[in-house]
């Protein structure tokens, strides 16, 4: 709980106007206004893809603004990582930017390193620097001679934390630094948070867990669509109200209506499914015409249940397509056995970028329009054009080149080398990240016509909304092995976050 | 300020026991050779050849101490050989009879390696090409460069260079005690600013921008050095062959690497060995004995060195599998 | 439509660059050197260029799949070495010694291929293994024989002039279509540009990226002994080295045929323009009285400059 008092000084800590930054023609962000005030915990909310890490980007220095301006403490930024570090900008980021080949204490006081008259770095004092520091912070348990390739994901996310902190900055920036440790940790994590911002520093908390971010902000601030669409006082702000401004648009609206209709035929029979500590003894079933949820927190093995069920990740189980007995343990088995996967990232794993939609389309179905190794391409060109249009692709022909397409058309290019292709058992990783609404009611609606058809669908998503509105069953992963199932009545909001915290029983 | 709470150490991930272990390979690959030669040749163990031993592999182990530092960075240098080429012809064709004129030209062609490091590594960075194809580039043209200066092996080294790359101290070639000076320089450059700043960029390029290192400079500063030791490489050359030659460097780009690489250094940049690269470059010189004390044709050495620079590779990709799986 | 056009040009604006810079260094030489624009100087320009050109494609392949291949030099040269010693000047012998030389390209390509694909080996440091290690198996199987003269089969087939082009260029011709044909019209073409463009991608989508990647080293060792062949017929005999001044070269033609070096981006008609284009340059070498090393550096300075001008384009591109 927060005990201080939050007053709104001036001037502000972190000052954003007008800021605006796209890639490749795709904004990232619009216009978007900020201020965050001395003294305060910040938290900044949004789904994947709504502008937060791009924001976190520019205030770091890793990334210029195409328009607008960013200050801190008065002072304006506008240099790169050295120039935010200089000006007291400090960030645990998402991607741990610690330098594996280097001890932890080389890292924590990289490029701030106690020198020898001679110019060279004193290793001794480097050392006793980092316990000194470790004392004050209560780190416990981990040498500081220990190179960090070599250390847990969670020992290196205390490990940034514990850099960040390290040189008393006056912005601190926690961007889902808290998603591998476990809850002792995350208190400690919060806490440190805390005294920064007692101490007169600003604290910008980017979580996706809901409760952590209201346990300790004191204003919350929503990013969508690639806005800043509101600053609220946590005191005076609903869950309901914090979800619907995430979402743009009441829940309940966005999807299509449920068709609780059953066979009963099993098209996918998974036991036993363990991949080193990641995924332990998962099972599950996938009827025909049924959409089976894959939800929990973060990292908790839903990406490595997806891949391993696509053959792209090594793991051990038993899984019966239709029936019969499968070993899936590359893609190509995986298309062949009639699994196909829309990966989480479309533009590094999904998409050709610098391709044309056809040559996306088609690339899972090569074999089917050869012949003798030469390619048909009336063939291709009506398959492909009929599946675009089917799934309404906004683009000028299918020769148009995938970077050029927007987010949503981007996943529907994807979504159209998969039904091309004769898998009938989809496996879909968050298809609506980071996409506008428009489309995603496209997808939603794809998704239940797939499931008219016969599909069989596997959906992970982030978003536990999505999840209860379309799983006709949801199975919640906890730590890599199942920690429930939910259906019919069970099957809700409340449940589901239970469930991922582990407080869900029959 | 309330007491913040105490952690402890979490599941630390397994440590296979064979990425533990610093990879033995050059120095256990150099016993048994130095063991093969030995057998037919006793006098091989001595003091005496341990400083032709050394004469031998020197001009590998200067270019090697190079390519490993780029290598550290994340890069890749062919350009040493042309690097090499030209500094010999320029050697043989500029130094005249010796004296101040030749010191002056020492320097000089210290200096020009230095500088087409720098290059090197201003292209690299600057216009965002990979290493392997503009050093590929620069190799060609140096060496294009060096036919013209001295179309054939040739030309003149002043009789005070060949005594001095020759001298010894105390029974010891003076090059035994260059290679005390590496090590200084090793332990000096791991220890600065800017070695720490190398390994962090190949280590982790995208953490070390973060982190905020100075790429450019750092990138530059990186392959400099390469070009310089390339440089001392071509000047220690003509203390051995007395001449220039415009294509002696080639011969070397392959076995810089590859001593690299048996030393334990990781070619995708982050971690070194410098001592396992003088081993390695000692292992690919020994290489060269054992195939004259068996008399087995010369062209096996370079047979070897490919296959071991191969395996080397491979061995590397190995431990770096096993790591993330164990 | 006047649309569909614009689109396409500017989709292909790195292979007609290079080919609009071949035609107009060609007349702007041609204005200059008397002679060199005559039939039989052009026949020997493209029968030169032929030599590049193949080698070239098998390196093109091997660039658009994301690798290199560095091993030409060798390959060529160990072909080239063991057919003119086998033969022994005998036609005849051709008939065994040819399936011999080209199953053993294919063969070190297929190993260069298998380093890299599967077991994960850098392409530059596995084919530059490969390139020294044959270097030093054919110095120790064939160095000091006493022939090295072609057998006058090949020299014939190389040469010989048939519709105004030698035989040689003919060659070339045909293994461009090929390569076209391979890379525009099939599925393994369709491949080729996904493994090269982005792996993980290629690995979602099913497809089989080291049997793709392998393919490529093998064309690749095929493309350099077929230059070897054809450079013994055009010289009359192999010599021990003359395919090293082929490895700068593949790389030159490539890269200023407007493909990526990175993968993914390009055509092998780009290296038709590419081959060309160095070809006139060096083709002046000797009419300018210049000595060979100019060969070397102009080999470097098209990699740098055309690499160099494709990257500021990118950056523009992306920024």
């Amino acid at each position: 709980m927060k005990d201080h008092a939050v007053e709104v000084a001036s001037p502000a800590a972190l000052d954003a106007k007008g800021i605006s930054k796209s890639f490749g023609g795709i904004a990232a962000l619009q216009h978007v206004d900020f201020s965050g005030s001395p003294g305060e915990v910040h938290g900044l909310l949004g789904e994947n893809g709504a502008g937060k890490s791009t924001f976190i980007k520019l205030i770091v220095g890793a990334l210029r603004p195409d328009a607008g301006t960013i200050s801190v403490f008065g002072e304006a930024l506008g240099g790169g990582p050295r120039r935010a570090r200089r000006l007291g900008v400090a960030a645990v980021l998402q991607e741990i930017p610690l330098i594996p080949d280097l001890t932890v204490a080389q890292n924590i006081w990289f490029r701030d390193e106690p020198m020898h008259r001679l110019g060279m770095i004193s290793e001794r004092r480097l050392l006793s620097m980092t316990r000194t520091l470790f004392e004050r912070l209560g780190v416990e348990g981990i040498g500081p001679s220990a190179l960090v390739r070599e250390l847990s994901l969670s020992n290196r996310q205390v490990i940034a934390i514990s850099r960040s902190v390290a040189h008393s900055p006056r912005v601190l920036i926690f961007d889902e630094a808290t998603s591998a440790l476990p809850p002792k940790e995350v208190e400690w994590a919060l806490s440190l948070a805390r005294d920064i911002a007692r101490q007169g520093g600003l604290v910008i908390f980017i979580s996706h867990r809901l409760r952590e971010v209201r346990t300790v902000a004191d204003r919350i601030t929503i990013f969508r669509n690639s806005r800043a669409v509101g600053t609220y006082r946590t005191e005076e702000v609903s869950d309901d109200r914090l979800i619907t401004e995430m979402l743009g648009r009441p829940p309940q609206m966005l999807y299509p209506p449920p068709q609780r209709t059953r066979t009963t035929r099993l098209m996918l029979e998974v036991r036993g499914l363990n991949a080193g500590d990641r995924l332990k003894d998962v099972a599950l079933d996938v009827r025909e015409g049924e959409i089976l949820g894959i939800g929990g927190l973060e990292g908790q093995g839903q990406n490595e249940l997806l891949l391993a069920l696509a053959g792209l990740r090594p793991a051990r189980g038993e899984i019966k397509v239709n029936g019969v007995g499968m070993n899936i343990s590359s893609s190509r088995q995986a298309l062949r056995a009639g699994i196909a996967l829309i990966p989480e990232d479309r533009q590094s794993q999904g998409l050709l970028l610098t391709k044309s939609i056809r040559h996306n389309v088609s690339l899972s179905i090569l074999g089917g329009i050869t012949r003798w190794g030469v390619l048909n391409l009336t063939k291709e060109t009506h398959l492909v054009e009929s599946m675009t249009k089917r799934l309404n692709v906004k683009a000028t022909d299918i020769d148009q080149i995938a970077r050029t397409l927007s987010g949503g058309n981007q996943q529907k290019v994807l979504m159209a080398r998969v039904l091309l292709t004769k898998a009938r058992i989809l496996l879909l990783n968050d298809p609506a990240r980071g996409v506008d609404v428009g489309t995603k009611a496209d997808i939603f609606g794809l998704l239940r016509q797939l499931t008219a058809e016969g599909y069989g669908i596997v959906l992970h998503s982030t978003d536990f909304q999505e999840l209860v509105n379309l799983s006709d069953r949801l199975m919640i992963l906890r730590g890599g092995s199942i920690s429930a199932i939910l259906q019919g009545d069970d099957l809700t909001e409340t449940n589901a976050l239970s469930a991922s915290v582990g407080n869900w029983t029959n | 300020m309330t007491p913040p709470a105490q952690i402890e150490s979490h599941k630390r991930r397994p440590r296979s026991w064979l990425s533990e272990v610093p990879i033995p390979m050059p120095y256990i690959a150099l016993a048994i050779l130095v063991a093969m030669v030995t057998t037919q040749r006793p006098s091989y163990l001595s003091v005496a050849q341990l400083n032709l031993t050394t004469l031998e592999a020197f001009s590998l182990i200067l270019v090697t101490v190079g390519q490993t530092i780029v290598i550290l960075s994340g890069g890749l240098d062919l350009s040493v050989g042309g690097v090499i080429n030209l500094t010999t012809v320029l050697a043989a064709t500029q130094f005249g009879r010796g004296g101040a004129h030749m010191v002056v030209w020492i320097l000089l062609l210290l200096l020009l390696g230095l500088a087409i490091g720098a290059v090197n590594g201003a292209v690299v960075r600057r216009l965002r090409m990979q290493p392997f194809v503009v050093t590929l580039a620069t190799w060609s043209i140096l060496s294009g460069v060096s036919l013209l200066i001295l179309p054939t092996p040739g030309g003149q080294i002043p009789a005070s260079w060949l005594s001095f790359g020759n001298m010894t101290v105390g029974g010891l070639s003076i090059w035994v005690m260059g290679l005390a000076g590496i090590a200084v320089f090793w332990v000096s450059f791991t220890r600065r600013p800017l070695g720490r700043a190398i390994k962090a960029l190949g280590s982790n390029s995208e953490a070390a921008y973060l982190a905020g290192v100075r790429v450019a400079p750092t990138v530059v500063g990186a392959y400099a050095l390469c070009g310089l030791f390339a440089a001392a490489c071509g000047l220690f050359l003509t203390t051995q062959t007395g001449g220039g030659s415009p294509i002696i460097g080639n011969d070397f780009v392959l076995p810089s690497v590859a001593a690299t690489a048996i030393g334990g250094t990781r070619l995708t940049g982050g971690f070194a060995s410098l001592a396992g690269a003088i081993a390695g470059a000692y292992v690919l010189t020994v290489i060269n004995d054992v195939v004259f004390t068996f008399g087995i044709p010369q062209a096996w050495s370079i047979v070897l060195s490919g296959l071991l620079l191969v395996m080397a590779v491979f061995l590397g990709e190995l431990r770096g599998l096993l790591h993330r799986w164990a | 439509m006047m649309g569909d056009r614009l689109k396409w040009v500017r989709r292909n604006v790195g292979t007609l660059g290079a080919y609009a810079v071949a035609v107009i260094l060609f007349s702007a030489i041609t204005a200059f050197v008397p002679g060199f624009g005559s039939a039989a100087h052009i026949r020997f320009l493209l029968l030169t260029a032929a030599f590049v050109g193949v080698v070239a494609l098998g390196q093109t392949f091997v660039i658009l799949g994301g690798g290199f291949d560095l091993s030409i030099p060798w390959t060529l040269n160990a072909v080239s070495t063991i057919t003119t010693a086998l033969c022994l000047g005998h036609d005849t012998r051709l008939l065994w010694v040819l399936p011999l030389v080209f199953g053993l390209a294919a063969l070190i390509g297929l190993i260069n291929g298998v380093g890299v694909a599967i077991f994960r080996i850098s392409p530059i440091i596995m084919t530059m293994a490969m390139n020294v290690i044959g270097q030093g198996l054919v110095v120790l199987g064939f160095s000091g024989l006493s022939s090295t003269k072609s057998p006058p089969l090949i020299r014939d087939m190389v040469n010989r002039v048939v519709v105004e082009l030698p035989i040689g260029v003919w060659i070339w011709l045909l293994l461009a279509a090929i390569a076209t044909i391979l890379l525009s019209f099939t599925g393994f073409g369709r491949r080729l540009y996904a493994v090269g463009t982005n792996d993980q991608v290629s690995r979602f989508a099913g497809i089989n990226i080291a049997a793709t990647r392998i393919a490529t080293y093998v064309i690749s060792g095929v493309c350099a002994g077929i230059a070897g062949l054809m450079l013994t017929g055009f010289i009359g005999e192999s010599s021990l080295g003359f395919g090293d001044p082929f490895l700068f070269a593949s790389v030159a033609a490539v890269a200023v045929g407007g493909a990526s070096v990175l993968g993914g981006q390009g055509h092998y008609l780009g290296t038709v323009a590419g081959a060309l284009i160095l070809t006139f340059l060096t083709g002046l070498l000797p009419i300018l009285n210049l000595a060979q090393g100019w060969l070397e550096i102009i080999y470097g300075l098209a990699i740098l400059v055309t690499v160099g001008i494709a990257n500021m384009e990118r950056f523009r591109l992306e920024a």
